[in-house]
């Protein structure tokens, strides 16, 4: 009797594992072009204005970061080195063994202090220098944490654009 | 006339063969992709060498896995055979030791074979102090500084060859 009902939901339960299975795929392929292809991030915070408005949505992609080729000038999302379970957007200003000259709080004084960027590191700083917290405090970045790189906004319409290697 | 017949026949002829290839390219496919996946992020086997792991490590090179899961879970401590990416050389990994995590005080020998000098300082938040367990030949923490822990690879928890030190790496 118990049988029975079994061999009726056996077709259902075969369905069912066939559509899962099918919607695991399609999320692995997406979960794997997220991380080694392209992917979309909302930007928090008012660190990079004006390029980036707090709640924008960008599209980055990993390819430059991992042949290497991020530079001077690039919008990058990066691994904070204070939390690890972080990541933040800010602008890379200097790359290894370039001489970058920063101010470190530019609300209150006009000092500049110069640095050489050591072997392997980078230097981020946020486009808005007043309310964001970067290379000027915790030191140049290994490059190792760079995540992903910002080449476009989406999201809102009126903002749609490339982004380069200037802050606008 | 006669060759669009004859395209059409081996058209015909292939569209089976070629429909075996594609299910069988697929399969291959979703096989390393399941492999890959396993590999970042749960466990991967790796080859290190050079001396600054001795006498934990061999100095012509051992196959370890390396466990990704716990470091997903954040289980990561002091003790732990990890393997980092450089922060000199993004290319490159390292295998040490983690001695400290953020917030401890670390005492170290600056250069052992040199001078009897230690110096003490706080591990900063998010980073870790790692070094080698041979610290006469070893460049860790004491020249690199603190890493950050973002950096760090997995956790080392078993060695496959060489067949003589098969087994778990202890502490």
């Amino acid at each position: 009797m118990g049988m029975e009902r079994l061999q009726e939901l056996a077709p259902f339960v075969k369905e069912a594992l066939h559509q899962t299975a099918r919607v695991a795929n399609a999320l692995c392929f997406l979960h794997v072009a997220n991380t080694y292809l392209c992917s979309v991030a909302k930007l928090v915070g008012p660190s990079m204005l004006p390029s980036f408005n707090h709640g924008t949505f960008v599209l980055t992609e990993s390819i430059t970061s991992r042949l290497g080729k991020v530079g001077s000038g690039d919008a990058v999302i990066i691994r904070s080195p204070e939390d690890p379970r972080k990541v933040v957007t800010k602008r890379v200003k200097g790359v290894e063994g370039d001489v970058v000259s920063y101010v470190l709080d530019p609300s209150k004084s006009d000092e500049q202090k110069t640095i050489v960027v050591p072997k392997g590191h980078v230097w981020i700083e946020g486009d808005n220098i007043y309310e964001s917290r970067d290379s000027r405090h915790f030191g140049p970045v290994p490059y190792a944490l760079v995540q992903s790189r910002i080449f476009l906004v989406v999201w809102p319409p009126e903002d749609f654009r490339s982004i380069g290697k200037t802050a606008a | 006339m006669r060759a669009a017949k004859l395209l059409q026949y081996a058209f015909r002829q292939w569209k089976p063969a070629a429909k075996e290839v594609l299910g069988h390219s697929i399969l291959l496919a979703q096989f390393f992709s399941l492999l890959h996946l396993t590999e970042t992020y749960i466990c991967s086997p790796t080859l290190v060498y050079g001396p600054s792991m001795l006498p934990t490590l061999n100095l012509t090179g051992d196959v370890l896995l390396v466990d990704k899961l716990s470091l997903l879970l954040g289980k990561v401590g002091p003790g732990d055979v990890v393997l980092v990416r450089s922060p000199q050389n993004p290319r490159k990994c390292i295998t040490k030791r983690i001695v400290g995590v953020e917030g401890d005080t670390v005492t170290f020998l600056v250069d052992p074979a040199r001078s009897d000098r230690s110096h003490s300082l706080v591990v900063p938040k998010g980073h870790v102090w790692i070094q080698g367990d041979n610290i006469y030949a070893s460049k860790d923490s004491r020249q690199l500084g603190p890493i950050p822990y973002g950096l760090i690879l997995g956790k080392v928890f078993y060695r496959v060859w060489p067949p003589e030190d098969f087994g778990p790496l202890g502490q």
